[in-house]
């Protein structure tokens, strides 16, 4: 009985696509992650500092304040309530024209970054709100400017929080990467589409299933574990 | 030191203009302890935070060391705090650092020193506060007081002329609050510091004040020696206020018993408290007196005492003479009844 199934699995013929797929699957998580957090942290930060709580008590930079956190929450909030699937049609052309192809690793990365960058901002915006209000007064009774302020307070002050805000965008983004496989865009998510979906391989769609389980439940806990360690010292 | 003149504040909120301070006018000596007491809502703390312009008033000016700050912005503004140290109530330390760090922050901001010179820096204030051994603990690990001891590091990092205290042992049970108020005392001699500090609780002003300052409703209604103010309140606040700690009370004075007694008030400080003035009354006056409330004790370092006393009966003649020897030695009396 145990012998069969090492065999039925040992035989199994789609073991190397699937290996490239999940590569492909890690790379684009990986990649799209980094770009995420590299954007979506400032746009995190730049909604806060425009929020209500920090307006200035200058009525023009107030202004400047106001207007700078509405548009860029409209941007947020338009780019957040699209379905990523629309989004990555809706993005063909500007995906080809920034990494020219629409396909594969490459042409996943520019979509998959332009749906979780707004999520992870706002994400980055509620934890800095929760910040205790003492910190930022402390900051300005010590004279330090706003860039010193978020570097050496706000951002250590949310740095487990930050953790694991990257970790779920991260298995968000593992769950949009393999939706990106409709219209082709490689890795564990093209396959289930290609195989399971159109040619109805069952043992070839529930191996990514399990993989994507796997996939997802390694980075929790590993975020978990990196959270706990850093809040530990508290 | 600091000048407020003529200084108000006032708040918009939805239910209309809040006008948290009106026209307050202050002056805090070099080297002195300054205490600004009122209770919850007075405008104590917006009071203080003018000298940093962490509120900026709506009138009025502020000025620091001479000069006017009242409209500084920017770079000027941020030298102007680096040079103003203050400590919270809550100690608003960064619960990510290690106390180390958290000292270091204000010579980072400052970016005057380089890191070997803040290491030496730092080490010399966590000594100076009594917590060098917790220098590599974070916050959440130390104890209130330790804390705030932190936060009192951090707050003279930078060498200020002048610290600012927001409720500073508010949070505090009364031994550490004791501590603190003896760290605050001791720098204030070593350093030649400043202070300023707001409180609700008339046993800080006792303590280690100099001067008293009572807000009420954004008014100062009575300022001086807190020897002064303490011992001849004039008005109902500061009584109220004083009642509260234990200095003042009339609740010893009954109703008039209908014998010809009188009931006295005698209040003194300095060395008169040193002589069985009781005694020498008694003797001369030929009058007993029995003691209904008594309240001695030392307001900083001037020992002071207020009695509450109720004579035998006694006609008119023997009460004027029993006040002109009072006068005579500088017994301050009231009669009560």
């Amino acid at each position: 009985m145990i012998d069969a199934t090492l065999q039925a699995i040992r035989s199994f013929e789609y073991w190397p696509e699937i290996g490239e797929g999940t590569v492909d699957t890690l790379i684009m998580t990986a990649l799209s992650l980094m770009f995420t957090v590299l954007i979506g942290l400032p746009i995190g930060v730049a909604l806060f500092l425009t929020s209500w709580s920090q307006r200035s008590e200058r009525p023009l930079v107030a202004r400047i304040q106001g207007w700078t956190y509405n548009t860029l929450s409209l941007l947020v909030n338009v780019l957040r309530s699209l379905p990523f699937l629309i989004l990555l049609i809706l993005l063909i052309p500007a995906t080809r024209w920034l990494v020219g192809t629409s396909l594969g690793v490459a042409g996943s990365i520019p979509p998959l970054v332009i749906a979780a960058a707004p999520f992870f901002a706002r994400l980055v915006e509620n934890l800095l709100r929760e910040v205790d209000h003492g910190v930022f007064e402390a900051c300005r009774a010590l004279g330090a400017t706003t860039r010193q302020t978020v570097l050496w307070a706000l951002l250590p002050e949310t740095l487990t929080g930050l953790l694991a805000a990257i970790t779920v965008t991260a298995i968000a983004l593992i769950g949009y990467s393999a939706m990106s496989g409709v219209i082709g865009g490689g890795g564990l998510g093209d396959l289930a589409v290609r195989y399971g979906y159109q040619r109805f391989n069952t043992p070839v769609m529930v191996t990514t299933v399990a993989i994507l389980v796997v996939l997802v439940q390694t980075v929790q806990v590993l975020g978990d574990r990196l959270v706990a360690r850093l809040s530990h010292r508290r | 030191m600091i000048e407020i003149r003529g200084v108000g504040k006032t708040y918009h909120t939805p239910t209309g203009p809040f006008q948290a301070l009106r026209a307050v006018d202050l002056e805090v000596a070099k080297g002195e302890i300054f205490g600004i007491i009122g209770r919850s809502g007075a405008g104590k703390s917006t009071l203080l935070r003018m000298i940093n312009l962490l509120e900026r008033p709506t009138t009025g000016r502020v000025l620091v060391e001479g000069t006017d700050v009242t409209d500084l912005d920017g770079e000027p503004l941020r030298r102007l705090r680096q040079r103003v140290g203050i400590i919270f109530q809550h100690f608003n330390l960064l619960n990510s650092k290690t106390v180390q760090e958290n000292v270091r922050l204000p010579l980072r901001v400052a970016g005057d020193l380089g890191r070997p010179d803040q290491d030496r820096r730092v080490a010399e204030m966590l000594d100076l506060v009594g917590i060098a051994r917790h220098a590599q603990k974070y916050p959440p690990q130390l104890s209130g007081g330790e804390r705030q001891r932190v936060g009192i590091a951090r707050a003279l990092a930078n060498g200020p002329h002048i610290l600012l205290c927001d409720e500073a042992t508010s949070a505090l049970d009364p031994e550490t609050t004791q501590s603190i108020l003896q760290l605050l005392l001791q720098i204030n001699q070593r350093l030649a510091l400043t202070i300023v500090l707001i409180t609700h609780g008339m046993d800080v002003i006792r303590t280690v004040g100099d001067r008293v300052a009572i807000l009420d409703h954004g008014s100062i209604v009575e300022a001086g020696n807190v020897v002064e103010v303490f011992l001849n309140p004039r008005t109902s606040v500061t009584r109220a206020l004083l009642a509260e700690s234990g200095i003042e009370s009339d609740a010893a004075v009954t109703t008039d018993a209908g014998d010809g007694s009188q009931v006295l008030r005698l209040t003194y400080h300095g060395p008169l408290t040193e002589q069985p003035l009781l005694t020498i009354v008694s003797r001369e006056s030929g009058l007993d007196f029995a003691i209904l409330q008594a309240s001695v004790g030392r307001l900083k370092n001037v020992p002071y005492g207020r009695l509450t006393i109720k004579t035998s009966p006694l006609d008119q003649d023997a009460l004027q003479r029993l006040l002109q020897g009072l006068d005579s030695r500088g017994i301050r009396h009231e009669v009560l009844r």
